[in-house]
């Protein structure tokens, strides 16, 4: 399959006219590094633009968190049709590897917070294991194994420092929030500028 | 056969009714946004972040000023003239001026309509007062969709959710205390530090353009800066669709730029891409409160129009 044919079926899949198995296909047939690259980053717009996850971004803990929450519990009883169950346990599974792995590093102490919040909300009982990520450096961001099929822990050091690539795009990130607001409703944009401040 | 018509026009009345009313509450919004003067305390929560400000809103001969403080977390203050920074806490920042017609511009509520399904949705309550809920639902998958809380006395909105194509919302603005007082007291600390005018240069309409774009958005702002950090040109254009918005920026390929980078943050998604011209290669980034998927497209469809280059 020639690197054409894989943009349409992309392309497709951005216009919602192609489904999973059609792009499964794509992906077996690939094979190459850099086609499995771009798959993975349509395959983060295509979850966004589905709202099934929230892609990477500035805080990776709580996407995950999120995206893990969503998943359906997993079936053991066999009854129905485990393939699909499968198939849709290692689509989540790997769409939250590719948000740790391409996401963004645009940690700050406000993020870390949010985190924090989003994964006690998730498991109040596990406060203990998620008290103090900051004070014990490199944490595990999530842990997945119900049937020992999808795994997911991902060490990430809560101290990276942005990069600059990273920073370009947080300037204009700030820059476009800081633009006044379109007349309908100019108290929101400030707020949402606002949010953007503290590092 | 004479009950059908009657059938319909009961049938089509409702709606009607239904979008005059709720039209007239965005008329009242945006009138209030010019007038209403207020004191309050808010919070906006988006994923990874959560924060209480404090907000007085003045309104004197015209010119609307809001001061807002961060009261949690780091301290920040920022203070605005007609949605202009004059002072913010932080390093030093420089601003585009913007044109009156520009960030004051109006839509209205008949043209909103086209791009999202506006209606009245119900009643509820908002930092102790009644309001209003209207519900913007976005008409296709290029843009998202609002609630607004709309306060029954002044019209304006108490609490704001942005929501995604499956309901679930991606920031919240809520007030928990809103006074709509006469003459607040709103003064800036010593720590906020003067805005000053960014020098920009003035691009032709036609200097870029993008070959689709989501029905409903234009060009509401075009111009040239450069960056503070490398000196760099970049073009900035700015999208509108009266209610969402989204910004194009453009800057000559250089050495350590990434090709490829996405992220989003909270209800603001962030796509930059790598783009060959004939004037050379091109980094464009589009960044806004759209889909990723319309960030995406926006950016693979951008194009140099009237030869210009960035300088």
């Amino acid at each position: 399959m020639n690197r054409e044919s894989l943009r349409e079926t992309l392309s497709a899949v951005m216009d919602n006219e192609a489904d999973e198995l059609e792009l499964r296909r794509v992906l077996a047939a690939g094979g190459e590094p850099e086609l499995q690259a771009t798959w993975s980053r349509y395959q983060i717009a295509r979850a966004a633009m589905h709202g099934e996850y929230f892609a990477p971004g500035l805080n990776i803990a709580a996407g995950v968190s999120a995206a893990l929450a969503e998943e359906p519990a997993p079936s053991r009883s066999g009854v129905g049709a485990p393939l699909w169950r499968g198939i849709g346990r290692v689509a989540i599974a790997a769409s939250v590897t590719v948000a740790v792995l391409a996401g963004v590093r645009f940690y700050n102490q406000d993020a870390l917070d949010g985190a924090q919040m989003a994964q006690q909300s998730a498991q109040p009982a596990a406060t203990a294991s998620s008290a103090a990520p900051i004070a014990q450096g490199p944490a595990v961001l999530a842990s997945y194994n119900p049937s020992g099929e999808a795994t997911l822990a991902v060490p990430v050091d809560h101290e990276a420092q942005l990069t600059a690539e990273d920073q370009r795009l947080l300037d204009y990130v700030r820059q476009h929030a800081r633009q006044a607001g379109s007349g309908a409703e100019s108290t929101l944009p400030h707020a949402r500028a606002a949010s953007l401040e503290n590092r | 056969m004479r009950f059908i018509p009657c059938l319909l026009a009961g049938a089509l009345l409702s709606p009607l009714a239904q979008g005059a009313e709720s039209q007239n509450w965005l008329l009242r919004l945006q009138e209030a946004e010019q007038r209403q003067e207020f004191q309050g305390v808010f919070v906006y929560e988006r994923n990874g972040s959560f924060s209480s400000h404090e907000i007085h809103r003045q309104v004197r001969e015209g010119q609307v000023r809001e001061h807002i403080q961060q009261l949690d977390g780091v301290f920040h203050e920022s203070l605005r003239t007609n949605g202009q920074l004059e002072c913010m806490t932080g390093p030093r920042y420089e601003q585009i001026m913007e044109n009156q017609a520009d960030g004051l511009r109006r839509v209205q509520p008949r043209t909103l309509a086209q791009w999202y399904d506006i209606r009245t949705a119900g009643q509820s309550r908002v930092a102790g007062r009644e309001t209003v809920v209207l519900s913007l639902r976005p008409r296709d998958q290029h843009r998202y969709g609002f609630e607004l809380y709309l306060d029954r006395e002044t019209a304006l909105p108490l609490k704001s959710l942005l929501l995604n194509e499956h309901g679930q919302p991606l920031e919240r603005f809520q007030y928990v205390v809103f006074e709509p007082v006469e003459q607040p007291k709103l003064q800036a600390g010593q720590a906020c530090r003067p805005v000053t005018n960014r020098e920009v240069r003035s691009l032709e309409e036609q200097a870029w353009r993008s070959e689709w774009l989501p029905a409903g958005f234009s060009l509401t702002r075009i111009v040239e800066q450069r960056t503070v950090r490398e000196d760099a040109p970049v073009a900035w254009l700015v999208y509108g669709d009266g209610l969402a918005r989204f910004s194009v920026f453009l800057e000559p390929w250089r050495e350590g730029l990434s090709i490829d980078q996405r992220s989003q943050l909270g209800p603001t998604a962030a796509v930059s891409r790598r783009l060959a011209t004939d004037q050379g290669d091109l980094l464009v980034t589009v960044i806004g409160e759209i889909p990723l998927g319309t960030a995406e497209r926006v950016a693979l469809s951008i194009r140099s129009g009237s030869g210009v280059m960035l300088q």
